[in-house]
């Protein structure tokens, strides 16, 4: 599904090298997990894949069903089936939750082809997947993340993709910030949609995650590169023994 | 002062157009002339003027006119956003009465005349010792004059129309007074529309708010593309009274428009907010001076600036808290967002606080769309200009919630998705 080869990115702003030839390959139906430290270029993984601006791929390719990832604008991305979910959710005052939902659902489905979604099919859509992930209509009816605790935030990501229902799910440290009953609550949204035809790529600093959304595989990026990969008891290996032993392999 | 200056073709015009005539309002015509023959048309060296130098701005002569319409009047009444909502109408066409296009409410409790008709003279006050006062007194052709009895609701909408078009290089004045006695309220809309031809327009509204009284004041302002908008409002407020005042500004190439809102009763309420919609070369100066001359009062401004292509707004807030206005709460803001690297905004937001016990502030933002509230929403599949729009709409819309009428907002929503969809 997702073809990452020799992925070569530095900031547009200082030119600075942060991505130094990052391989990865995905395939359907599996949940990749992808652990490093701070600044080991793993958000900047995630911002390069969803499409935003300030980065400039200097080498490498990215291919993702067959088509060349890069050269899509980030709402095609999106309407092809890619999703992010945010490490920091943004706040948008004056755009109701319901209202973005249904023109980002609907924007998706014109791009595809399909017809967009009636109303009421809408409604029903939001309110089953809202249900599933504890989402109240009071959050429903508040612009988009404005006034979310932390934990809300998080879950409105998951249920943003609940209901746009893409075939990659990129989670970047969807767990930050999150207690143990909220990351129980989203990693149990997480799990449902698991399926033969979805991938996902799981972002995170800590293993805690993925006690909970198991993976298939686990890298390690350090310095920019995936220094390490292997299965779920890679994860537990990095609990016990922290990224020491990778800082400076890619040096 | 006067300043012995060559007279421009606009001021010319002016000063020999003027006649006085032979109705209750000639008196009045005579002060303002007086005072225009003072002053003349402001310019950039009078602080309050220097974003808009009529002088300069008004090239050539609009000489004060009246009446003589011949364009498609209809299809601009037709256009009224706000006419199913509002239940009584008077319409002005090229600073002329239109009886025909106006019906005016039943109620006794509600006095609705046009100036033209009045048989005895009215209350006409002075809004300011400014230009466009003069102006408009002296030429002063009809308008609206409103009274709200004591204890008298006129909650139903009331709304001014005025219609300017197909009568080019003319001058168009209206003054339109809206008084509500003790305990009324009353909610009046005005709507400025206009043709394609240049043309200035004159329009001063005065307000007086007895004690307790409620006005909910909404004007558009959708003059004609090559008009210019010189407009005055002047408040005077009694104590527990409340005014909520919005304009929404999208036409005219030129607009000015001032507000002075005078507190002389305590624990009264002011809400003056509006919002710019503005593209090509349009410029809209805003100005307004808040005056708190007693205690316990609370002035709120909040204005949406919206500037494209190469559009100037500008917002001049002055908020004055005299000695004795202790406890006052005064909070000014404007917000502008720039979508074109030509666009311009300027604030001028002012203090004057002579008071030692006050909440005052101000706040004032210019900037263009925020980069990654844009990559969020793209990122969700909505594409970039369907998400611009969703951005711009709900930084335009904060302003809306000023008003209570939720089927006004709902058509200024309108007003501006519209106006994002030309884009």
């Amino acid at each position: 599904m997702l073809e990452i080869k020799n992925l070569h990115v530095s900031v547009e702003e200082d030119n600075k090298a942060i991505l130094n030839g990052v391989d990865l390959t995905v395939n359907a139906g599996e949940v990749h997990a992808i652990m490093g430290p701070n600044g080991s270029g793993k958000s900047t993984l995630s911002y390069v894949l969803a499409g935003k601006d300030g980065y400039e791929v200097t080498d490498g390719s990215v291919t993702y069903m067959g088509k060349d990832l890069l050269e899509m604008a980030p709402d095609e991305r999106a309407a092809e089936g890619v999703f992010l979910a945010f490490q920091y959710p943004i706040e948008i005052p004056g755009v109701a939750t319901m209202q973005f939902l249904k023109v980002a659902l609907n924007s998706q489905r014109l791009a595809r082809g399909e017809g967009e979604l009636s109303t009421p099919d809408f409604m029903r859509l939001v309110k089953s997947r809202a249900e599933t992930l504890k989402v109240n209509q009071d959050m429903l009816k508040r612009p988009v993340n404005v006034g979310f605790s932390g934990g809300e935030k998080k879950r409105a990501e998951i249920l943003q993709m609940a209901v746009l229902e893409p075939s990659l799910c990129i989670l970047d440290e969807t767990d930050s910030g999150l207690d143990i009953d909220a990351l129980r609550v989203v990693a149990e949204g997480v799990n449902a949609l698991r399926s033969p035809d979805r991938a996902m790529v799981v972002i995170t600093h800590y293993q805690r995650l993925l006690d909970y959304i198991v993976p298939d595989h686990v890298h390690v990026l350090s310095k920019g590169r995936i220094v390490k990969s292997g299965g779920k008891e890679l994860a537990q290996e990095l609990e016990k023994d922290g990224y020491a032993n990778y800082s400076d392999e890619a040096a | 002062m006067a300043i012995a200056t060559q007279k421009t073709a606009a001021e010319t015009a002016y000063l020999e157009g003027f006649d006085a005539g032979g109705d209750w309002l000639a008196a009045e015509r005579q002060k303002g002339f007086d005072a225009f023959a003072v002053t003349g048309l402001p310019h950039r060296r009078m602080e309050d003027w220097k974003w808009t130098d009529l002088r300069q701005l008004i090239g050539k002569a609009y000489p004060p006119a009246k009446g003589g319409a011949v364009g498609d009047i209809d299809a601009l009444a037709a256009k009224c956003p706000l006419k199913d909502i509002a239940r009584g109408h008077l319409t002005f066409v090229n600073g002329e009465y239109d009886a025909g296009r106006s019906q005016l409410p039943a109620s006794g409790d509600v006095e609705v005349t046009a100036l033209s008709t009045a048989s005895s003279a009215l209350p006409i006050g002075e809004t300011a010792a400014d230009p466009i006062d003069g102006l408009n007194r002296a030429y002063v052709t009809d308008g609206a004059f409103i009274r709200i009895k004591a204890g008298s609701n006129a909650d139903a909408p009331l709304e001014l129309v005025f219609i300017n078009s197909s009568r080019a290089e003319a001058t168009f004045t209206t003054r339109n007074v809206i008084e509500l006695e003790d305990g009324a309220s009353a909610t009046v809309f005005e709507t400025h529309m206009g043709g394609h031809d240049a043309y200035v327009s004159n329009s001063v509204t005065e307000v007086r708010l007895g004690n307790g009284a409620r006005l909910d004041r909404v004007k558009l302002q959708m003059e004609g593309a090559a008009s210019y908008h010189l407009s005055n409002l002047k408040a005077d407020l009694g104590a527990e009274a409340k005014l909520q005042d919005f304009t929404l500004t999208m036409g005219s190439a030129t607009t000015r428009q001032q507000g002075f809102i005078t507190f002389n009763g305590e624990h009264t309420d002011a809400t003056v907010s509006g919002a710019f919609l503005l593209n090509r070369k349009q410029h809209n100066d805003t100005r307004l001076v808040v005056d708190h001359k007693v205690p316990n009062c609370v002035s709120r401004e909040l204005f949406k600036c919206v500037m494209d292509d190469e559009a100037r707004g500008i917002f001049q807030g002055k908020v004055i808290v005299r000695q004795d206005a202790q406890k006052t709460d005064g909070k000014q803001s404007s917000h502008a967002l720039l979508l074109s690297p030509t666009a311009e905004f300027d604030a001028k937001p002012e203090l004057e606080i002579y008071a030692d016990d006050v909440v005052c502030g101000h706040g004032a933002t210019s900037g263009d769309l925020d980069e990654n509230l844009l990559f969020y929403l793209r990122a969700r599949g909505i594409p970039e200009k369907k998400a611009k729009s969703m951005l711009i709409s709900a930084f335009v819309a904060e302003s809306f919630d000023d008003v209570d009428n939720e089927a006004v907002r709902d058509v200024l929503k309108d007003l501006a998705d519209s106006w994002l969809a030309a884009r």
